[in-house]
């Protein structure tokens, strides 16, 4: 099998370093059979982190589901009331955990070697080489999920898995803004707009996300013409730099990556956010003509998070079935309306426009709005781009 | 000669015996996490996931610590610790003055139960709690404009004055519990003896009951300084972009940067900077209580020979 072949590259240092010490001599010629009777051994509801719980196998897997689920994933962002009902259904337990940026979650699971306990991982696209990298995740079953055939092909075949051996698209979006139309009287289309306005009527009204490439991507995306926001120029990242430092800091109310829940409140008058966040705020809103969204242009951001199976999953069986039952299409309508974010999977836009869904244009974009979004590349300054954020973060303090 | 020195070495012995698990648990739990996050300061970080390297050690974090754009944080975070620390005082002096002089003992079990109940709710409700207080479409909001005392929605939130009002909230406890366990302790008779000898009300409390009690403010000074400099939480709920505080520094080098190095030379710059403030706290208020004295010297008459002394 061209998968087990696959496998031997995959095995976690960890892991390989188990292989060696205990069953090197007795798996040396059944390297494959061995890897599938550890990868038996670390499904069968053992605590994690025993030898063989981060084989990333799962051809070999038991049919009966475990007694539990743990999710680790981005807060918000699966409606309670299906996570409750699969586990009613299934009879199990789940548990969810939150991170609120990739690198922190990555950071987290690579430090736990494999004892992290967690099954689902939900990581953003342009990362799933690094977690590839880093030996965290666990080859999915396809025979497991059948549903992954209700994806659109717009979804599948990633750069990042182009096979989707280990991720399928759990949605996507993009990033713009909301602003409040009695604050800011004139129309803003493009994000050198967003940027005149939070200098000037919005000033100290305005939020921003809490993340750093979407920050430094302000740069990029505002100047004419717009940049390439995954640029490793030092250059252009010191222009970014002062940018952000000397016109964008001082205007910042708040760096918060969930503005939505503050739209309601009337918190800010300029809020920097992704689409999913802008159409919740803007269905809870009491005056929703009050706001209006905005998509980044000329250029913004493309993001893709994905689900995954943790190598070191306790309950991959469990998490097998969850993949499968979210990608079902009723399933995965009743999600779309929770986090307001396009699932992928065919037929939904049609039936969600058929239903007429409020304010789906912040669910679905057009083809010539997609191409004007790109993904963010995770690259060699990215480091650069979390310190721009810390020392922003002073600097809106400062003035 | 020999057998008491025996017992005292003895008796030495074994105090150092007992002192063990205390020494112990110090050097566990405080000198040994410290001693790393210092040795952490002196590295880098080696790369994208990972969070520090130390086979190459160098003071550039503290360079970095130091240059402008955070050397703002610290400024920040101090005036909003001293400005706190004083607010606590001056709210908590009279509070627990009244309650440990003029309550009937029934009553003060009352109001000291009143002053910690909140205090058995977790510090980040408590927290929140106050944004639901001053939401912009809060009640205290609504009230305010229905009275008309202002005609626009609150705008306290995501500022420094709230991480102000936060941090005297979450922390006059701290004050107030010190400072009444000293006025408590004082004894009645050196009170009503200088009432006897002629003060004045005001002056016996200036010039007799606060000194002694002064070993219970200076405890809350710094139950409330400290603890205060570092904290994050508040800064985080209620300060927005306006009230970035130096713990928030640490927690994003140590979460979201996962820069351990730098982290730690924030860390330690922040324990640095809070001990020289502290020390000059208490230098401060060693001198005035020396000038004071000076100031106030009671010459007493001899009553041998009922002259005064020269």
């Amino acid at each position: 099998m061209s998968d087990d072949q696959t496998l031997k590259l995959l095995v976690p240092t960890t892991t390989a370093t188990e292989l060696s010490r205990r069953g090197f001599l007795r798996g040396v010629t059944l390297t494959a059979a061995a890897a599938a009777a550890l990868s038996a051994c670390g499904s069968s509801g053992s605590s994690a982190g025993t030898p063989g719980s981060g084989a990333p196998s799962a051809s070999a897997l038991p049919t009966a589901l475990e007694k539990d689920l743990n999710f680790f994933t981005w807060a918000d962002y699966d409606d309670p009331a299906l996570v409750k009902a699969f586990a009613t259904k299934e009879g199990l337990t789940t548990q969810l955990d939150v991170y609120a940026s990739n690198v922190e979650a990555i950071a987290k699971l690579s430090a736990a070697k494999g004892t992290a306990g967690y099954d689902i991982f939900v990581p953003s696209g342009n990362y799933v080489p690094e977690v590839l990298r880093n030996n965290l995740l666990l080859k999915l079953d396809h025979s497991r999920i059948p549903n992954i055939k209700n994806l659109s092909p717009q979804v599948t075949g990633q750069y990042w898995d182009p096979k989707n051996e280990f991720s399928v698209c759990k949605d996507w979006g993009t990033t713009g803004y909301v602003y409040d139309t009695t604050v800011i009287k004139r129309e803003l289309t493009t994000w050198a707009d967003f940027v005149d306005a939070m200098g000037k009527e919005a000033s100290g009204k305005t939020s921003v996300l809490e993340e750093s490439e979407q920050l430094v991507g302000l740069y990029f995306w505002s100047k004419s013409p717009a940049g390439d926001w995954s640029s490793d120029d030092t250059a252009e990242l010191d222009a970014a730099e002062a940018f952000i430092l000397d016109k964008v800091a001082p205007h910042i109310k708040a760096y918060d990556s969930y503005p939505g829940a503050g739209l309601a409140a009337g918190k800010y008058a300029l809020m920097m956010c992704w689409n999913g966040d802008a159409r919740t705020g803007l269905m809870a809103a009491k005056e929703p003509d009050r706001y209006r969204w905005v998509l980044g242009a000329p250029s913004t951001e493309l993001w893709m998070d994905n689900w995954t199976i943790l190598a070191s999953a306790p309950h991959p069986v469990a998490a097998h079935a969850w993949i499968n039952n979210i990608l079902d299409p009723d399933v995965s309508y009743k999600d779309l309306q929770f986090h307001s974010y396009n699932t992928g999977i065919a037929g939904l836009q049609e039936k969600a426009v058929a239903d007429k869904l409020p304010r789906n244009d912040v669910i679905f974009f057009t083809d010539e709005q997609v191409k004007t979004m790109s993904t963010y590349k995770v690259g060699p300054t990215l480091q650069r781009r979390l310190d721009i954020l810390q020392k922003a973060k002073a600097r809106s303090a400062a003035g | 000669m020999a057998r008491p020195g025996r017992r005292s070495s003895f008796g030495q012995r074994s105090s150092l015996l007992l002192l063990l698990p205390g020494v112990a648990y110090l050097v566990l739990f405080f000198l040994v996490p410290v001693g790393f996050i210092a040795y952490y300061s002196l590295g880098y970080k080696p790369a994208l996931f990972g969070t520090v390297a130390t086979d190459r050690l160098s003071f550039d974090r503290y360079a970095e610590v130091l240059g402008p754009t955070f050397l703002a944080t610290f400024t920040n975070t101090l005036q909003i610790a001293l400005i706190g620390t004083m607010l606590c005082l001056l709210l908590g002096l009279p509070v627990a003055y009244w309650a440990a002089r003029h309550l009937s003992s029934r009553s003060r079990n009352i109001v000291l139960a009143l002053i910690l109940l909140p205090f058995w709710t977790n510090f980040l409700i408590r927290t929140v709690g106050w944004v639901v207080v001053l939401a912009g479409d809060g009640w205290l909001s609504h009230l305010l404009q229905t009275l008309h005392l202002t005609s626009q929605p609150l705008d306290v939130l995501d500022t420094r004055g709230a991480v102000q009002l936060g941090v005297v909230y979450n922390y006059l406890v701290y004050m107030i519990l010190p400072i009444y366990v000293a006025f408590d302790r004082t004894d009645p008779a050196l009170r009503e003896a200088a009432r006897d000898l002629g003060a004045t009300r005001w002056r016996a409390f200036r010039q007799v009951t606060l000194p002694q009690a002064s070993s219970g403010i200076a405890a809350g000074v710094i139950l409330v300084f400290i603890p205060l400099c570092g904290d994050y939480i508040t800064a985080t709920i209620l300060g927005g972009a306006k009230g970035n505080m130096i713990g928030q520094l640490v927690a994003g080098q140590f979460l979201s940067t996962q820069n351990w190095a730098l982290g730690s030379a924030v860390a330690i710059v922040l324990v640095g900077s809070v001990l020289v403030v502290t020390a000059l706290l208490a230098g401060l208020a060693w001198g005035t209580g020396v000038l004071l004295r000076r100031r106030r010297r009671v010459v007493l008459i001899n009553p041998l020979s009922g002259v005064a002394p020269a």
